[in-house]
């Protein structure tokens, strides 16, 4: 029973933070209509911003929050402006292939200035310390506060969004682009704030993970395919859709805990011999595949 | 008869372009007689291996405009089987090659008939998908080798060995692998003009027209796909043998995929030449700057942020790719 309760609260406190991961891809998707294949290495960034920043201030890697924000809305908004702009006038497969580029490079830049070496951090106010809540389950502070913190930007950008006049006019461009430019919104800048906020949501949980996971520069792809399945699974472009996909994903992660569980309470031999730890994130992408054959728009899709 | 004929004509392509093609083959053809380095040998492999894979990717990324991401999957099955052969029960490459390839092509039927249900990113992410979980099972299974993957030790057999291509020069696979882009390149000169190639091309112009016009769309593209998986699970069973020995991140990582993709698309996705020409420029370029850059400076993975910025560029500047520029170039002279 224990380990069903730690898997059940370890998802649903990952999964907070990989909603918070595929915001920023869902944001583009809906806004201009292209797949960002480098949407994992920004995450990489985030993850090094924070760990560096962290290391060479001696502050608390959490205060490095906004650094990380500094940062991917920089990030993003020059690859909008510098490649991303022209890429869009491309076939989609120009697209798929150029994103790709990026990431290539964007990975490699990260290789040779950082070396390929594991890092992670060591000290901070919340790294290493737990709570016992009792049931067997043991909260790790920095993943709690991970939690708490991503449904924090959540619901920071989903009020940018549905609240201000700026979210109002990201809206109008994602779902009209034509009738947003005779509305005299500046749908170029528009798609490029979509890329500014989609660069800071995604390094501000990079930062928030690298409190718990170790950052190489090989991180990024694992993060793209779970970033692609929540965004399949809330629907393309849809913002609540990601929470929730978020959640369902966390859960998914944790189907090794499952599997422990049943074959400890139900003292099934056969299920000890499959290794079942290796195939973590197998089932993220098998889940992609089956949420995109049974129903291609996700749960909140509005986009065809 | 007739196929053959068609597959040998290539009156459609203008003269100066057959002369040039001529002078680059009867090249290839003498190169092993020129006296090269071990390593512009080992390249000049690399580019017809990666032009085969381009060539099949072609069929149906470049003449069906479906963007698949997921060829790496299939060079695995046919590279594995090829390797649990030969190891398991000393089966010998001509018998191993064809039964890799017909067992890739039932795995392409079987998840080729659901995937071809997605149209777009959604069709690419899930093709990326599905070779991803091949990996990964393939990671794991101790038949074939787990995560170390097989190796041959060539020892054990008697090079040359015809039968079961095992060579200690490579020499020899150099002019195996040339008869298989001689006719890989021959059947693509077939295939662009059959039936299925005039059909995928409506697909590609538009789909809906297509099924209007009677053409069974899912059915085109899933037969096409079984095509291009053939080419690359032949190309992968020959990959097999010459590296020696296989892993499952270095025959199925999405790199691959995309490298496969790439080169159809650098060199002109959806004519003939595109992949030969993307291969010729691309690999070169990959093995020599990683060989100047990567190894003698030091610069870990500076080779790849140029290969990624040529990708960039090229995308973003000549989505036609390279064969564009060309056609664009004689479209203007002409005019």
């Amino acid at each position: 029973m224990d380990i069903l309760f730690a898997s059940i609260v370890s998802g649903v406190l990952i999964g907070m933070v990989l909603a918070l991961v595929a915001l920023g891809l869902t944001i583009i998707f809906g806004v201009m209509d292209i797949v960002n294949f480098a949407h994992g290495e920004f995450l990489m960034v985030g993850m090094y911003t924070g760990l560096l920043t962290a290391q060479a201030t001696g502050m608390d890697p959490l205060f490095a929050l906004p650094v990380a924000a500094a940062v991917g809305f920089a990030l993003g908004i020059l690859c909008y402006a510098g490649f991303i702009k022209f890429l869009l006038r491309g076939p989609m497969i120009a697209q798929l292939l150029g994103t790709f580029g990026l990431m290539l490079v964007l990975r490699n830049l990260a290789l040779l200035f950082f070396g390929s070496e594991d890092r992670a951090l060591h000290h901070g106010l919340l790294v290493g310390k737990s709570f016992d809540v009792g049931m067997g389950v043991i909260l790790s502070a920095t993943k709690l506060a991970t939690a708490v913190l991503s449904i924090l930007s959540f619901g920071a950008v989903w009020l940018l969004i549905n609240r201000t006049r700026i979210g109002k006019a990201l809206t109008a461009t994602a779902l009209n682009r034509q009738g947003a430019r005779y509305m005299g919104i500046p749908t170029e800048r528009m798609n490029m704030l979509a890329w500014g906020i989609g660069g800071a949501t995604v390094t501000i949980a990079g930062a928030l993970i690298v409190n718990f996971w170790s950052v190489t520069p090989y991180v990024g792809l694992i993060f793209t395919m779970i970033a692609f399945t929540v965004v399949a699974l809330g629907g393309f472009g849809s913002v609540p859709g990601a929470f929730f996909a978020g959640l369902v994903v966390g859960l998914i992660m944790e189907i090794p805990g499952f599997w422990d569980f049943l074959q400890l309470t139900f003292r099934i031999g056969w299920m000890a011999d499959v290794p079942m730890i290796s195939f973590k994130y197998t089932w993220i992408y098998v889940a992609y595949f089956v949420i995109m054959l049974i129903s291609p728009r996700g749960l909140f899709g509005w986009k065809q | 008869m007739e196929a053959v004929r068609n597959a040998l004509d290539f009156s459609d392509f203008p003269k100066s372009d057959l002369a040039v093609a001529l002078v680059v083959l009867i090249l290839l053809f003498c190169f092993p007689l020129f006296s090269f380095s071990a390593f512009a040998m080992a390249t000049m492999i690399q580019f017809f291996i990666f032009s085969l894979y381009g060539m099949g990717w072609n069929t149906i990324g470049g003449y069906g405009g479906q963007v698949d991401l997921g060829k790496a999957q299939y060079v695995g099955i046919g590279a594995y089987t090829t390797m649990v052969c030969l190891l398991r029960w000393d089966i010998p490459f001509w018998i191993s090659m064809p039964i890799g390839a017909c067992l890739a092509i039932s795995w392409s039927f079987i998840i080729g008939y659901p995937l071809f249900k997605l149209k777009g990113h959604y069709f690419a992410i899930a093709t990326i998908a599905t070779s991803l979980v091949l990996k990964d099972l393939f990671e794991v299974w101790k038949f074939v080798g787990a995560a170390r993957g097989l190796g041959i030790l060539p020892y054990k057999y008697h090079p040359p060995d015809f039968w079961r291509l095992i060579f200690k020069e490579d020499i020899y696979y150099y002019y195996i692998i040339f008869a298989f882009f001689i006719v890989g390149l021959l059947y693509m000169n077939w295939f662009r003009k059959s039936r299925l190639g005039y059909q995928l091309r409506s697909i590609k112009d538009n789909e809906e027209v297509a099924r209007s016009l009677g053409i069974n769309v899912h059915w085109a593209k899933i037969k096409t796909y079984a095509i291009a998986t053939a080419f690359v699970s032949i190309v992968g069973s020959f990959h097999a043998v010459y590296i020696k020995n296989i892993e499952p991140e270095d025959t199925m990582s999405l790199d691959i995929s995309i490298l496969i993709a790439l080169m159809a698309m650098l060199g002109g996705a959806g004519s003939l030449w595109g992949p030969v020409i993307g291969a010729g420029v691309l690999i070169p370029l990959k093995s020599y700057l990683k060989e100047w850059l990567g190894a003698t400076a030091g610069l870990l993975g500076i080779d790849l942020i140029l290969y990624g910025l040529i990708i960039m560029i090229i995308s973003a500047f000549e989505p036609r790719g390279l064969w564009g520029i060309i056609e664009k170039k004689r479209r203007r002279r002409r005019s």
